[in-house]
């Protein structure tokens, strides 16, 4: 388990694939991505996330934790504690992000061993929790790790979009590409593709309801599907809410072992 | 008369849960286990090493200013006396910077993973030697502690006023350690009591900081060493000069530690070390010029591990070593005792299928514990878990085991 914060990193992934609308002018893919990049996310969040995981027999197992992320401008600092299944509740994750590309620090709390235990942060490839998400999925790509390219305009679900490729400039990256449609009326984005090392598409992340929460565009329900072996992941969002004043003390070992 | 108290107080507040949340009270938290372990040894004999049935019960709740934790427990066997218990029962105050838990309680500290270097405060259970889960393993001890936190540190505090030893296996148990000793024994437990008093508590320290790139602890304590020192009386024969018989004394010490650990990262590793110094230990000697056969020694024990995932395999590895200071000939232990471990571990299947390979590696001796696992999730919360303990070597800690080589497999719902 690595790498949380996955209401705000789902919702930068939307705002991601959005784009600044009203000019007349076409933007380059480049544009799009360094002013979603930019956009402002506020300075605490939470909420809790449920996700449901569907294998290809449509057999279906839940996975519930609830969140808090807060980002002081040099560090960006989440917590997530583990609701269910019961067998991993009382489970809490810690993650703080540093501006300046320096590694992640990370601890986890396994309430059977009672201690915190710093992991490594390698290992941005590995599924979170079993889902169809990564956990570079959910973090924050920054858009110079990209190249970016407008690809087209296209309507998409009655939406207008524009179609945006990125290609990694690390040869070794998870994916060769991605592509987005982004809707043009409101910057939002609509789907994303994924594709593996050898090209062929390997996911599709569709987003099935957002909203403003307290004046910030939010992703309240999303899915993420593996072609490849047919495996789906849908996460569900309640109870955001954004600049509440989270307390620096919720991001301790203290709070890791008091549980939420 | 007793367990049936205990087990009829368990009935009574699982058949209340109910009523309790009707009543408003329902932000008291319910959860736990059942769990059925089958063990069987793979030697000429086949017989059954554990047959036990498991139900974990843990009550909580928790407000702003205060909490409570209960965690019963039972174990059922079919050739044993049924046995029910408390890990945890107690309460905690919160306050602005600091936090007190009073009553019984698990305290868990150090770096390192299946071995106990500065993880001093939490007795051991080893009727079962090295194989239950950790967390069943450490005890629970009546204390007092106190937490204070300044930034991302914390201060901590225990007084634990009632002495609780090692757990050590019963007599005729697979797993009584072996002893060797060159004339009959008997025992004497006189001294092997440590009556509660003010006098006779324990109190342990640790300074533990999470900061931006490593994590470490220092830690101190004074208290009774959790193993006894075995004071032994040689009776000569008077008639053929020859000795006759042994009488074994167990008898507690009381020992200072101070010791620390640290984890950071590196690249793509993890590194973990930690270390403590004794003073005040006893180490048994078969020097016969040493009246009661034990020596103190002061000793150092420490350990270096690096963690590391390659292609979704979490592997890792530790070197432990115990060095015993002003070393003297005929000592039981070695000087320097040399221990490895060794663990990869795998998901498949989307986290529901788990195979997990462990190792203790015994230098010195050249014995091992091996230990693979394969865990499948069945269902959310249902566990079905295969695995067996494998023993090489024919002394040592683990060599002693060589004849208890078993498979085992463990069904476990949790709530």
């Amino acid at each position: 388990m690595k790498k949380p914060n996955v209401i705000i990193s789902v919702t930068l992934l939307a705002l991601a694939i959005c784009t600044t609308s009203g000019s007349m002018a076409q933007p380059t893919g480049q544009k799009i991505m360094e002013d979603v990049y930019n956009l402002p996310k506020g300075d605490d969040m939470q909420g809790e996330l449920t996700m449901t995981l569907i294998n290809r027999q449509g057999e279906q197992r839940l996975r519930n934790l609830r969140q808090y992320a807060k980002d002081d401008g040099d560090v960006e600092k989440k917590i997530m504690f583990f609701l269910s299944p019961a067998d991993v509740r009382g489970t809490s994750f810690m993650n703080w992000s540093y501006t300046g590309g320096r590694d992640d620090d990370q601890w986890i709390y396994l309430p059977a061993l009672r201690r915190v235990r710093r992991i490594s942060s390698d290992g941005k490839g590995d599924y979170f929790m079993g889902s169809d998400f990564t956990y570079d999925d959910l973090g924050e790509r920054h858009p110079d790790d990209d190249n970016h390219k407008l690809l087209r305009e296209e309507t998409l679900n009655g939406k207008a979009c524009y179609v945006v490729e990125s290609t990694p400039k690390d040869p070794d990256y998870m994916y060769s590409k991605t592509i987005t449609w982004v809707m043009k009326e409101n910057n939002l984005g609509l789907k994303r593709e994924f594709y593996d090392d050898r090209g062929r598409l390997l996911k599709i992340l569709e987003i099935k309801q957002f909203e403003k929460v307290n004046g910030f565009w939010t992703i309240l329900e999303t899915e993420m599907r593996n072609v490849q072996n047919n495996h789906t992941t849908r996460m569900k969002f309640t109870d955001v809410q954004y600049n509440q004043g989270i307390p620096d003390r919720q991001f301790t070992e203290r709070s890791m072992t008091l549980g939420e | 008369m007793k367990n049936k108290i205990i087990l009829m107080t368990m009935l009574s507040a699982m058949l209340s849960l109910p009523a309790m949340a009707q009543f408003g009270n329902d932000n008291i938290r319910f959860n736990g286990f059942v769990r059925n372990y089958t063990g069987v040894l793979t030697n000429e004999t086949g017989e059954l090493s554990i047959l036990q049935n498991t139900l974990n019960l843990n009550f909580s709740s928790r407000g702003d200013k205060m909490a409570f934790k209960v965690n019963p427990y039972l174990y059922h066997y079919t050739d044993r006396d049924l046995e029910l218990g408390l890990r945890e029962a107690y309460m905690d105050m919160y306050f602005n910077k600091f936090d007190l838990r009073v009553g019984k309680q698990q305290v868990i500290w150090g770096k390192a993973e299946g071995v106990f270097i500065t993880d001093v405060v939490a007795p051991k259970d080893l009727r079962e030697f090295l194989l239950p889960d950790f967390d069943e393993i450490r005890m629970g001890i009546t204390a007092f502690k106190l937490n204070y936190y300044f930034g991302n540190s914390t201060l901590e505090a225990v007084w634990t006023p009632v002495f609780t030893p090692t757990q050590m296996p019963e007599s005729g148990s697979i797993w009584q350690p072996r002893m060797d000793f060159p004339a009959p024994v008997g025992f004497d437990h006189s001294r092997a009591e440590i009556s509660p008093s003010l006098e006779n508590s324990e109190v342990y320290f640790r300074f533990s900081a999470m900061a931006s790139g490593f994590d470490y602890e220092l830690v101190g304590g004074y208290f009774w060493y959790d193993d006894p020192a075995m004071h032994i009386t040689r009776h000569i024969d008077h008639q053929t000069q020859q000795l006759a018989s042994l009488t074994l004394m167990p008898e507690y010490h009381r020992v200072s530690m101070a010791g620390g650990s640290i984890s950071t990262p590196v690249g793509p590793f993890l590194i973990r070390a930690e270390g403590a110094y004794y003073s005040g230990r006893y180490f048994q000697t078969t020097n016969p010029m040493v009246q009661g056969a034990k020596l103190e020694k002061d000793n150092l024990h420490y350990m270096a591990g690096l963690d590391y995932n390659l292609w979704g395999i979490t592997l890792s590895a530790q070197f432990i070593q115990e060095y015993i200071l002003d070393y003297e000939e005929g000592m039981q232990n070695d000087e320097l005792d040399n221990t490895m471990t060794f663990l990869a571990k795998k998901d498949f299947l989307r986290e529901k299928l788990w195979a997990e390979l462990f190792a203790y590696i015994g230098i010195n001796h050249e014995d091992a514990l091996i230990r693979p696992k394969v865990t499948y999730n069945f269902a959310d919360g249902f566990e079905v878990l295969g695995g067996a303990n494998i023993f090489l070597g024919d002394k040592g800690r683990f060599g002693q085991y060589k004849d208890n080589d078993m498979l085992y497999v463990k069904l476990k719902y949790s709530f």
